[in-house]
């Protein structure tokens, strides 16, 4: 038999490719290449580790309050001397002084002790606040509430608005008309003044409904404040995808199969829009950190003295001439964890799909 | 020719005779000219100041220290203050008044009569029916001031129904007589009358807000105000200059409202103005005195800052928790830690300036009797809750406090609350509130401004309380009550006062901790620089060099 001129052959080109090279060509999952391609970029690697590292020195605080500083973040020393390379210096020291022979205020500077740089035993590192108390002490456990809030809002909002998205967007009608409405009901309002008015009003008295009671200045009316403003940010856009998603083959191919709405939706659509979450959930962290730091400012987010990076800003401002690390140092901290979560972001998102044009716009 | 040179010689007598006497007569009329305006020499263009901000430009309505500040010279009551530095400025002196009243012998009855000739800025004489007016038109306007004149007979009922007369209150145009009858003698009467609440406005004047809108009876009216921006105060042509209201220096006054203290003090180091009285952040204090002229003062207003102490509320239901936190703030140091050193440690509920003020050194500070006195009470651990407001200075005491708090052995959180519900929220029985950050200025130098308005337990409503510690002690109240009757402040008076205050301090429901002073700067090219006790900065006495 003789044969046939041209080669109709259903084999793929992995096989083919293999008798050529006689190599084995192995299948990698998506995650895989998006894996190859990120641990390529070392920028966004770097930036990771950068990120790691203040995570990691953030959540070292109470260690590092309690075996170096031997201070807790709110405990002031307005009194104190300080040994600063074997010189005695006051914490908090100068300030006006009322002459009583005069009757009048000679006036004077008021000096607060600066960053010690471990001439004294790890205490003040950073220097003092305005208060007497441990930047060094205040600055890692601010960062650690940022963290916790920026992280955990983060979390419950792509959680809150994945699962909406998918309802909406593979149920359709009525349903994806009601939380198509209540995104945009989030969407009318400013972020910040949202956040801000929801942020005071639960400041005040805390939040005491539907059996969910939390206290004035618990860390969970942030968190929560944030993740309900910033749900349509999210949601929106992977209603969309999902929207697109609904109509191709393989979800007709289930539904044929006989599955269900949930299996759909979990099995079939989740898995397709995970790469997207995934990079929506990096840069929605930064977003978040730096939500928490500009409600904080302004005093609607962590509640005094608890400090934040946002509210360690604002209180450094009144001593930005004398003391300009007060509000310098948590700045620099708010820089560096947003931007290299910006950039590892950046990075995951040409790993995972470099065809991806994923942005949060606000 | 004798007979032209005689004529001569007469003419040159005469002549000579005339203008001694012109001279005798300017002489004799510099000689009995008041002493207060013999400032004409001193007049000048504009006067620019720089204030945070204001509440009302409207006599019945103006209740901030701001406000008052630029008030106090444009609306005079009855009876008003001395435009003089230091102590005198306490004196109570005629306004409108021709002189002070008479008092009749139950002290309930006060009998006026207004100076010959007032006139308003716009030319409308000045009757005695217009003080009434002034009284009924701040019950009208729901004014700020409403409770301080609920002595006065029949007030009170015409607060309730805003209709009708206040029966205590009886004038006569023609003979420019007030006569103001009291349900129960008031020591205090006079302060209150001195207030510009009490102003007389014209008959008729509207009783919603007019902001500088109302003709003045002072040396100066409000021509212009643009909220949010500022005002001016230029001369009210019908204002006649007596011994104790001078005419004033500066021929106009700008006042721009900007609420940056540094923006404000920048202005005034630029030359685009002459005065600021904001706020300057600690920390530049000491690098601006030398831009311009930095003037601190101790007495307007006249204030304490303090820490109230619920004792109804546990752990300060003990007095030994309450003594403790006493002991425990370490009041020197929060003058430098609050207001970069510019204010007064004190454990006094009166401030220096009163002369029954008698300073008191019950609570020296030591943490470690501190610490033992939380432990004989067994308040150790005992959950307490901090109030504050939100404004940096409020803020940062509350948080030292809360510190301390801790440091003794209570566990002590703080809960901050808007600057506009503070003092609503605190004020409200059923708040409970157990302790937390207040200040009091004087509303007038009197000691029953204190602690009738802030001590007295029988004052004690369900809301807008002043005695955010709900202190009712009834020895204490009954001798408070008694001193009301005392018209007069004199020692045997002031002494029984003294004695008061050292016994609420011993009761300790105050942790007292500062009489703040505030910084007035001034720009090089001012000159005479003068602070009335009451009112601070006296800008119809400022010059220029």
């Amino acid at each position: 038999m003789a044969e046939p001129a041209t080669d109709f052959t259903l084999d793929t080109a992995a096989a083919l490719a293999s008798e050529e090279h006689e190599v084995a060509i192995v299948g990698r999952s998506p995650w895989y290449l998006a894996w190859r391609r990120l641990r390529r970029n070392y920028i966004a690697l770097f930036s990771l580790a950068v990120f790691l590292l203040i995570v990691i020195a953030c959540a070292l605080a109470p260690v590092y309050a309690h075996h170096v500083a031997h201070t807790g973040p709110n405990d002031t020393h307005v009194a104190e001397q300080v040994n600063v390379g074997g010189h005695e210096r006051p914490v908090i020291g100068g300030g006006a002084q009322f002459n009583a022979k005069t009757g009048k205020f000679e006036i004077k500077q008021v000096v607060i002790l600066g960053p010690t740089w471990w001439h004294a035993h790890g205490k003040f590192v950073l220097g003092a606040d305005n208060l007497g108390r441990d930047v060094a002490v205040r600055l890692l456990y601010g960062g650690f509430n940022s963290l916790k809030i920026g992280i955990g809002s983060a979390l419950i909002c792509t959680l809150f608005a994945s699962f909406l998205a998918l309802l909406a967007g593979y149920y359709g009608g009525w349903i994806d008309w009601f939380i198509t409405r209540f995104f945009d009901l989030i969407w009318a309002f400013p972020v910040f003044l949202l956040a801000i008015a929801l942020g005071s009003a639960l400041s005040v008295n805390g939040f005491h409904h539907f059996g969910i009671s939390i206290e004035p200045g618990s860390l969970w009316i942030p968190t929560l404040v944030i993740s309900y403003v910033l749900i349509p940010y999210i949601g929106r856009p992977i209603r969309g995808q999902i929207l697109s998603l609904r109509e191709k083959e393989f979800v007709e191919a289930a539904i044929g199969q006989g599955a269900g709405p949930l299996r759909i939706m979990f099995s079939d659509l989740l898995p397709n829009v995970a790469s997207t979450i995934l990079v929506f959930f990096t840069l929605i962290v930064a977003i978040n950190i730096l939500t928490e730091a500009g409600l904080s400012f302004l005093g609607a987010g962590v509640r005094l003295p608890d400090p934040s990076w946002g509210n360690l800003i604002a209180s450094g401002q009144n001593q930005i001439v004398t003391a300009p690390w007060l509000a310098l140092l948590p700045g620099i901290a708010i820089v560096l964890t947003v931007l290299s979560l910006n950039i590892f972001g950046d990075g995951l998102r040409d790993a995972l799909d470099p065809r991806a044009k994923v942005r949060i716009e606000r | 020719m004798r007979s032209r040179q005689g004529l001569t010689r007469i003419l040159s007598v005469a002549a000579i005779a005339t203008g001694i006497a012109l001279l005798s007569v300017a002489y004799a009329h510099t000689a009995t000219r008041p002493q207060s305006s013999q400032s004409h020499g001193k007049t000048f263009g504009t006067f620019r100041a720089v204030i945070d901000t204001i509440d009302y430009l409207d006599p019945q309505q103006s209740y901030t220290a701001q406000s008052i500040w630029a008030m106090w010279n444009v609306y005079i009551p009855l009876v008003t203050y001395q435009h003089v530095d230091g102590a005198a400025g306490f004196r109570i002196v005629p306004g409108l008044a021709a002189s002070l009243p008479t008092v009749s012998r139950d002290g309930r009855v006060y009998s006026f009569k207004l100076r010959k000739g007032l006139r308003y800025s716009n030319g409308q004489p000045v009757k005695a029916s217009d003080f009434k007016y002034a009284i009924k038109r701040e019950y009208l306007s729901t004014g700020q001031g409403v409770g301080f004149y609920k002595t006065i007979r029949g007030a009170a009922k015409f607060g309730a129904t805003l209709k009708g007369d206040i029966s205590g209150i009886q004038v006569n145009n023609a003979r420019r007589t007030i006569k103001i009858s009291l349900t129960s003698p008031r020591g205090d009467f006079l302060t209150i009358l001195a207030l510009t609440f009490a102003a007389p406005v014209p008959s008729g004047t509207p009783s919603a807000i007019q902001n500088g809108t109302i003709p003045s009876t002072g040396p100066y009216r409000i021509s212009n105000y643009t909220v949010n921006q500022g005002f001016t105060m230029v001369r009210n042509k019908y204002f006649k200059p007596t011994k104790y209201i001078p005419r004033g220096n500066p021929n106009r006054v700008e006042v721009a409202l900007v609420g940056d203290a540094n923006a404000a003090v920048q202005r005034v180091i630029n030359g685009q103005a002459d005065y600021t009285n904001a706020a300057v952040p600690p920390d530049r204090i000491a690098s601006i005195k030398n831009k311009g002229k930095l003037v601190v003062h101790a007495t307007a207003p006249a204030n304490t800052y303090y820490f109230w102490m619920n004792p109804s509320q546990a752990p300060f239901n003990k007095l030994k928790v309450r003594q403790a936190v006493n002991y425990a703030v370490d009041r020197a140091a929060m003058q430098r830690l609050v207001w970069g050193g510019l204010g007064r440690s004190t454990q006094n509920i009166l401030p220096p300036t009163y002369p029954s003020y008698k300073k008191l050194n019950l609570y020296p500070h030591n943490l470690a009797k501190a610490k033992q006195l939380i432990q004989q009470a067994g308040a150790s651990g005992a959950k307490v809750t901090v109030w504050t407001r939100q404004v940096s200075d409020a803020l940062d005491a509350a948080q030292y406090y809360t510190s301390v708090l801790n440091s003794i052995g209570l566990d002590a959180k703080l809960n901050t609350l808007p600057r506009s519900t503070y003092y609503t929220t605190i004020g409200n029985i059923n708040t409970k509130a157990q302790t937390g950050w207040a200040r009091w200025l004087e509303d007038y130098p009197h000691p029953l401004d204190w602690f009738d308005v802030l001590l007295n337990g029988e004052n004690i409503v369900a809301q807008d309380n002043n005695n955010f510690a709900y202190f009712n002690n009834k020895k204490i109240n009954k001798e408070i009550d008694a001193l009301k009757k005392a018209p007069i402040l004199t020692s045997a008076v002031n002494a029984k006062w003294t004695a008061i205050e050292k016994q609420v301090m011993q009761q300790a429901p105050w942790v007292p901790w500062s009489n703040r002073v505030w910084p007035e700067f001034f720009s090089k090219s001012m000159g005479c620089i003068h602070l009335q006790a009451l009112y601070g900065v006296d800008l119809a006495r400022v010059c220029k060099t």
